[in-house]
Formats: C-alpha cells, structure tokens, sequence
C-alpha cells in the first residue's frame, strides 16, 4: 500500500497537469524512477529497489507490457501503477527484493 | 599476471549483460519475428517473451533473482519513453534492456538480475 501510494505521488509531481512533449519526456521519466526510488528508501526497509516507468503519448497506438519475475514469493513482491491525462500514459512498476 | 587474476575475479561474480542479451534477443525473435501487430495476440507475445527469457535465464543456474519485463507497441507515430532506476549493489547485481523492432512494432525487454548473498 505505501508502494502504491510512493508512486502515485511521485507520477503526479511531476508529471500532473503536463501535456506530451516529446523535449521534456526524457527528463519525466527519469524524474518519476528517481523520485520513487529516493522515498522508498527513505522507508528504511531491507529490500533492493528496482523502478521502471514508461510514459506513452495517446495516439491510438496500442501498448502491451508483461512482467515475469524468478524470486521467494514469501519475502519479495511488485506494485504497478497505471497513470494518464489527456495527452499521455504513464505505466510505474516498482520490484522489491528482500536483502 | 597479477592484472590477468584481477580482471578475472572481478567478472566472475558480476552479472554478464552480453550474454543475456544474446539470450533476450533469441527468445524476442522465437515469439514475434515475421508477425504484424495484432490486438488479439500482444497479449500472448509479452507473456511468452517474459517466460521465455526467465526459463532460459533460470537454466543458467546462477545464484540470482530475475526480473523480466516486457512492452510491446504498436507502431503510429507515438513517442514511447522508458527509464530504469535501481537500488541494489552496483557489485554483483545488473540489468540488460534489449531494444527491437519489425515493420509494425517494437518491443523493449528489460532483464534485471539480483544477486543472492
């Protein structure tokens, strides 16, 4: 719950109320991992983060992703977030790994 | 000499991108090389691609966790941006993003390795 909540949050700073622009997106989506990655490990847990985020302009193409994972299924876990405004998508996924 | 064993040593432990790449690339090929986008079947494609690639990276035997991740799009025009961060031990962990693409789609496939102490 708090990952999903990290995520959310860190999407809308930085992208919320922003239309697609192809100059800005590069930095969108390395502010959004950035800011996710930097209040998760302020919670101060054992885990190894890894943060991927995908922004995608609305033009009527179609986006698939997957995600497969080899790990101990009592000790790590994932949370995706699914973000959009008019102009765009926006996909966060954050993996944790127990140290 | 000394400078042969230190090299050595260092890769040994370390995550080897090369090869995984190679890896990631023939599992893409298997599943969706020759097809044209299809709504119906995106579906299936990243699945199989995300299996594939664990199952294969898996056989490898080595000592670490795996994240794979896959997006397949749609070729019109859109812009497409995606960027990884990632907390771990810069030492032994590593990641591989593979980048393809046919007349109708490209597909970007993500491998992300963590060590086990």
């Amino acid at each position: 719950m708090d990952d999903y909540q990290t995520e959310e949050e860190s999407i809308e700073a930085v992208i919320g109320g922003n239309a697609y622009q192809h100059s800005r997106v590069n930095h969108w989506t390395t502010s959004v991992v950035e800011q996710c990655l930097s209040q998760l490990s302020k919670l101060g847990k054992p885990f190894k983060y890894i943060v991927t985020c995908i922004i995608m302009q609305k033009n009527g193409a179609g986006l698939q992703t997957a995600s497969a994972c080899f790990w101990d299924n009592n000790t790590d876990g994932s949370c995706a977030v699914r973000w959009e405004n008019k102009s765009m998508y926006c996909i966060a996924s954050v993996f944790g790994l127990a140290i | 000499m000394t400078g042969m064993e230190e090299y050595q040593n260092g890769s040994e432990g370390a995550f080897n991108s090369e090869e995984t790449d190679g890896i990631v690339k023939e599992c893409i090929e298997n599943v969706v090389a020759g097809d044209d986008y299809s709504q119906g079947q995106v579906n299936k494609w990243t699945a199989s691609i995300v299996e594939r690639c664990l199952t294969q990276l898996v056989k490898q035997g080595k000592p670490y966790k795996y994240i794979v991740t896959c997006a397949v799009m749609q070729k019109t025009g859109a812009g497409l941006h995606t960027a990884n961060s990632c907390y771990w031990d810069t030492a032994m962990d590593g990641s591989c993003t593979v980048r393809w693409e046919n007349r109708t789609m490209y597909c970007v496939v993500s491998v992300f390795a963590v060590a086990i102490a």
